[in-house]
């Protein structure tokens, strides 16, 4: 056959250009006007919401009376935007009063405690969640009307005195109880909501914009879930996001669909990077392979290896996935607030891996620990008050955070044994502060200038083997002690055993 | 204000963003990060005298450009 009665390679190439070009016209939907204009039309929005809704779905992450929740506000707010307060209020409050808490450990043991006392757990639970919501209306209330009170003046300290009340006092209430019951509830109830409704005191205190406390207690928990760290902060941090003109809702819409669509694509990666390395390579992730190692057989060198580093790929592909869907339904709605997860791998810092791996947990731990530390401690030693601010954030409020919604298992094991189990958190976070802080130190200037190499991965690679390492000591659970944690870590040096 | 402008340009340039308006969010938007932050509260400490360890400070106060002249306006007019 000659050259001539080949196939022209255009006819190869056309597909691939074709796809490329369908690929640039998705990417840059959200920059067209027709798309735009489409997306801010009712339609559009009913359409838009419904593919998210779909792409919610097909994530595997929602539960299907969550779905429904999502598919009925966006409906409504599409519908009747200017209702969009009270609809995300009415199906926040559904949302709390039916799953008050974030972790399923609360759960679990209100389970236990309401059935030995012949109780319904979910019709506690539900009491629990509007006894806090009636408190959430007048703790707002209290602030907005007394201005020298605690609860103005110090939002937070005050939550959490409130909160080691209740905790303190299911510690000293005899199991079995209904006091034991009622008091074990209103902690897990309150530690999965007490961030968020400081984040809302802190935004009624600055007054933007003007919202009922009702709507503001309602924000403690808002139906499109997440951690107590509260992805969307509170309505005057949703305002500064907030669509202004018909151009800018629906480039939001859009830019809502792009990004369920991303997450869709990555559970696909997520479940295709679980099925090659643990089905068809036999890696384990970081909890199996440290019982392992701790059990003798763990499975050498480049096994622990490349198990550590698949499982914190995979951990980051779950928190991406995770962040994207909430932040898709929040920008659905008008908002586009920013990504919860962006690109992590890309970080040359640590501090800006923080930011970029999970943006509203650092900003909680920023707004509630980093700043207040600022202000007020060694204000005439920059380097140690930025040192101080960062451990208070990064290490004493991490912590803190991570103690005090695990505080379930005091229920079940003495305060002694309680407390170790939290001794791997407390290293990792007396390493991620440390971490932080020798970072700052240093202040290293980065360019591009420097070359290739010292630009674009040096710093990446060291970035990403710090977390890396420290993700081995990121357990709350007492699965693996800290010894066998500590032992897996130095194993892969390859100088111990 | 200008210094201030400026050392937000360059903090902005240095994360690759461009120039924002005047009232885009700076901080809570994840455009610029604690350490930015840092080094503009110093200089509103350092340069306008502002005590920022009041009880009803709170970075939103700072979050544009637009709420950091009312901060140094308000400054001036006390």
């Amino acid at each position: 056959m000659s050259l001539a009665d080949q196939p022209a390679p255009v006819s190869v190439i056309a597909p691939v250009r074709r796809i490329a070009e369908l690929r640039a016209a998705w990417l840059e939907m959200d920059r067209n006007a027709a798309a735009i204009q489409f997306a801010a039309s009712r339609r559009g929005g009913l359409m838009i919401g419904l593919a998210v809704v779909v792409l919610l779905a097909a994530s595997l992450q929602v539960s299907l009376p969550n779905l429904a929740l999502a598919a009925i506000v966006i409906t409504g707010v599409v519908l009747v935007p200017a209702r969009r307060m009270e609809i995300v209020t009415a199906a926040s409050v559904l949302f709390f009063v039916a799953r008050p808490f974030r972790i399923e450990q609360w759960r679990t043991l209100t389970d236990a405690k309401a059935l030995g006392l012949g109780f319904d757990g979910d019709l506690v639970r539900a009491a629990g969640a509007l006894a806090f919501l009636a408190f959430a209306a007048s703790f707002l209330a209290l602030q907005r009307h007394a201005s020298e009170s605690l609860a103005n003046r110090r939002p937070l300290l005050s939550l959490i005195m409130v909160w080691l009340a209740l905790f303190l006092g299911a510690l000293a209430i005899p199991s079995g109880s209904g006091w034991s019951l009622a008091l074990w509830t209103m902690t897990g109830v309150w530690v999965s909501s007490l961030w968020m409704l400081a984040y809302a005191a802190m935004d009624q205190r600055a007054a933007r914009p003007s919202v009922p406390a009702y709507a503001r207690a309602a924000m403690a928990r808002p139906f499109w879930g997440g951690g107590a760290e509260g992805i969307g902060k509170s309505w005057g941090y949703l305002a500064k996001f907030d669509a202004k003109t018909p151009d800018d809702l629906g480039v939001t819409r859009l830019k809502a669909l792009k990004l369920a669509v991303w997450a869709v694509l990555l559970t696909g990666l997520w479940q295709a990077c679980a099925w090659a390395f643990r089905d068809q390579l036999g890696l384990h992730d970081i909890d199996t392979a440290v019982l392992a190692h701790a059990a003798g057989q763990g499975g050498g060198l480049v096994h622990a290896w490349a198990s550590l580093v698949t499982s914190y790929l995979i951990d980051l592909i779950i928190i991406a996935v995770w962040g994207h869907l909430i932040v898709a339904v929040v920008r659905m709605l008008g908002w586009r607030i920013p990504r919860n997860t962006r690109n992590p791998l890309a970080s040359r810092t640590l501090a800006e891996f923080w930011n970029r791996y999970f943006f509203y947990f650092k900003e909680m731990l920023v707004d509630f620990f980093f700043y207040p530390a600022f202000q007020r401690w060694f204000k005439t030693n920059p380097k140690l008050r930025i040192a101080f601010a960062t451990f208070c954030a990064a290490g004493a409020g991490n912590l803190m955070f991570h103690v005090m919604r695990e505080t379930h298992v005091f229920a079940s094991v003495s305060l002694e044994d309680g407390l170790m189990q939290f001794r791997s958190a407390l290293f990792y976070s007396l390493m991620l502060a440390l971490g932080l802080m020798i970072s700052q130190w240093r202040g290293v200037k980065l360019s591009p200038d420097m070359g290739f190499w010292r630009w674009h991965v040096w710093p990446r690679v060291t970035v990403f083997a710090f977390f890396c390492l420290l993700k081995i000591f990121d357990d709350l659970t007492g699965i693996g002690t800290f010894e066998e944690r500590a032992r897996f870590a130095l194993s892969l040096t390859g100088v111990f055993p | 204000m200008t210094r201030l402008r400026n050392l937000i340009t360059a903090k902005l340039a240095e994360r690759g963003h461009r120039s924002v308006s005047d009232t885009d969010s700076l901080f809570t938007s994840g455009r610029l990060d604690s350490m930015a932050a840092v080094e503009v509260m110093m200089m509103l400490e350092a340069e306008f005298g502002i005590d920022l360890s009041d009880a009803d400070f709170d970075i939103s106060m700072l979050d544009t450009i637009r709420d950091l002249e009312a901060l140094l306006d308000q400054r001036k007019a006390a």
